[in-house]
């Protein structure tokens, strides 16, 4: 016992000092925001906590009748005017434009995504391929158009790349082949990516949020197959509001992995695998909890597949 | 405290026999049909090869006619069998639904095709991204359709197998290849949420992650590979041969196994990133519960010397 009160300082100052990237704060008051996706749901979510703390804000989405509406309940609850753009994130050459007219962006959120849950026998193929064209495709075509003017930015200052992921990302589910495999893409993604632009002062972050009220969710619901909501119905549903403030959060400190409630973070823990991890308390946990975090989810998959056993017989 | 882990380990080690799910499986290839996708070359030949060796009926997809003909001509010489080839592009589905149908119902399915082009994200052109997700993401999903209406009405009982070919890049995302490492990861999620689709069905998903494998490939690749990358992947273990990945894929999708690692950084990588890959083997579950601590140490360590080497170069 005593070993282990004698262990632990020691093993933190050990993570203290290997923990890399290291920590870093990123100001958004008086900065670009750039958030695809941003008409509604939680892009909507986080362009109001953004404009709330005082950052300039554009947004991104395919329909220009919801950034209308969006713009317009911005401009009604702050005053403030945010800049609009209507492109498909599959369309890249539309996606540099709308990035080059709205200047140079210090905070990009790359937030635009579809999900339509359905099993893979039965799905049609068209659904997987624009699920994946948009979710992960589309992330690419927006993180390339926004990298030149991030790179060349005059400001000295950290800036940041968020990419909007799931818990599907840490968790494949059943109905979710397609939307899971776009969103475990984007860690793949955020991991490389972090080594090439650490030494540009660009930071990412992958947000990991559980089902959130939005009107996505509404649509999605109505089609989800039994198994699926058997399966992930049982987690939280967070408000996107509440999204919207912990991914602000994690962005303005650096955070490379954003996880909600304890589910969320028990997920990191399980999923942690090579991602960085910049705050070496966490990191302590990470090691600290591996071991149990993975009877957890061993668990859980026992019962998730107990269930389906017990589903299929019936 | 000895006494304390000599009574919990084994109270553990029966817990997890208990619950691990879903259960182990043996899949016979003898005499089944193996149906691999990127098969004319790389690892692809090099698992169709131990596969006839091993008395499966073998048929081979890909898109060049003429590497297909050598790739058949190579293995008859090596064990006077003829395999079924096939030319289309993944990218393609009607034509890989033709395909899959004229080769008949399918007991292993092998999504090894994949493409790889280096090179900061900076500086990769936009259609060069897109068609690296095309061929090994979406690609992958067509041909995983396509099959299974052939694997769900297949003959014998017996368990049937979809292997999907992933990579080490598709456990940790490195410099210089994230369209790679994108699709790599995406195969994952893909794998786990279809395992829980199929298991009702007898088929059982695995998971392949090899290193840098000494392939037609890899020596292309390795020509235009970003120097920072090179350093970064050498910190691993060296290029591993296409048989023995093939030998070692082939043993794991046998016997069911969800995650086919390799060396001792892709364990590692395995152990700190199991998240919710299922597990049927209760040993190897109390290995990664034992080293899942040791294992993030160990790739926070990994962590800090590439932001390091990254870092020094930087600063040249």
């Amino acid at each position: 016992m005593l070993i282990f009160i004698i262990l632990a300082p020691i093993f933190l100052l050990l993570l203290y000092f290997i923990v890399q990237p290291q920590p870093v704060s990123i100001p958004i008051k008086g900065r670009h925001v750039f958030i695809t996706g941003g008409s509604s749901g939680i892009g909507l979510a986080l362009a109001h906590k953004a404009v709330s703390e005082g950052a300039r804000v554009s947004l991104l989405a395919r329909s220009l009748s919801k950034l209308e509406e969006a713009k317009k309940s911005l401009h009604l609850a702050y005053g403030v005017d945010v800049g609009i753009f209507a492109a498909d994130v599959r369309d890249y050459d539309a996606v540099k434009r709308a990035v080059v007219e709205a200047g140079p962006v210090d905070v990009l959120v790359v937030n635009q995504g579809i999900f339509v849950p359905q099993e893979l026998k039965k799905q049609d193929l068209d659904e997987v391929k624009l699920m994946i064209d948009v979710n992960l495709v589309g992330s690419f075509n927006v993180v390339k158009a926004a990298l030149p003017s991030m790179k060349g930015r005059k400001d000295s200052r950290p800036a940041s790349i968020a990419l909007m992921s799931s818990q599907a990302g840490q968790v494949g589910i059943y109905g979710y082949s397609a939307y899971s495999a776009s969103k475990f893409g984007l860690r793949g993604l955020a991991e490389a990516l972090q080594q090439e632009l650490i030494s540009d002062n660009i930071h990412i972050s992958v947000i990991y949020p559980p089902d959130t009220e939005t009107p996505g969710l509404e649509e999605e619901r109505k089609i989800r197959p039994k198994m699926t909501d058997m399966i992930a119905g049982s987690g939280s549903v967070l408000k996107a509001e509440e999204v919207a403030k912990k991914t602000l959060d994690g962005i303005k400190s650096g955070r490379f992995s954003i996880s909600f409630r304890l589910e969320g973070q028990m997920l990191a823990i399980a999923a942690a695998g090579a991602s960085p991890q910049r705050s070496f308390l966490i990191a302590f946990f990470e090691v600290a909890f591996a071991g149990v975090s993975r009877i957890v989810t061993l668990l859980f998959l026992s019962n998730v597949y107990r269930s389906i056993t017990k589903s299929h017989a019936n | 405290m000895v006494l304390f882990t000599l009574i919990l380990a084994p109270l553990l080690l029966l817990l997890l026999f208990l619950i691990v799910r879903p259960k182990p499986i043996i899949i016979p290839i003898k005499n089944r049909h193996v149906f691999i996708s990127g098969g004319s070359s790389g690892i692809g030949l090099a698992l169709a090869q131990k596969a006839v060796s091993e008395g499966a009926r073998v048929s081979l997809l890909a898109r060049s006619l003429h590497k297909l003909e050598e790739a058949q001509k190579s293995i008859r010489e090596a064990h006077g069998v003829d395999v079924a080839i096939f030319s289309a592009d993944v990218r393609d589905n009607n034509a890989v639904e033709r395909a899959v149908a004229e080769s008949g119902p399918i007991d292993v399915l092998v999504v090894n095709q994949g493409i790889f082009v280096p090179g900061a994200l900076e500086n990769q052109a936009s259609d060069v991204i897109k068609s690296v997700i095309d061929v090994n993401l979406t690609g992958s999903f067509n041909v995983i359709k396509a099959a299974l209406p052939w694997m769900k009405n297949r003959k014998d009982g017996a368990p049937a197998s979809i292997a999907l070919m992933s990579s080490q890049a598709g456990q940790v995302g490195i410099y210089g290849y994230s369209a790679y490492s994108a699709t790599k990861f995406g195969l994952r999620g893909l794998a786990e949420a279809l395992q829980q689709e199929l298991i009702s069905d007898n088929i059982h998903v695995s998971v392949i992650y090899p290193p840098d494998t000494q392939t037609p490939g890899f020596e292309q690749e390795r020509k235009i590979r970003p120097e920072l990358a090179g350093i970064i992947m050498g910190s691993g273990g060296g290029a591993l041969s296409a048989e023995e990945v093939a030998k070692k894929s082939l043993d794991g999708i046998k016997s069911g196994s969800f995650s086919i690692w390799f060396n001792l950084e892709g364990y590692m990588l395995g152990f700190s990133g199991a998240g919710f890959s299922p597990q049927t083997s209760f040993p190897v579950a109390f290995l990664e519960i034992a080293f899942a601590g040791l294992s993030r140490l160990a790739a926070l360590f990994f962590v800090w010397s590439w932001y390091r080497i990254i870092q020094k170069k930087h600063a040249n």
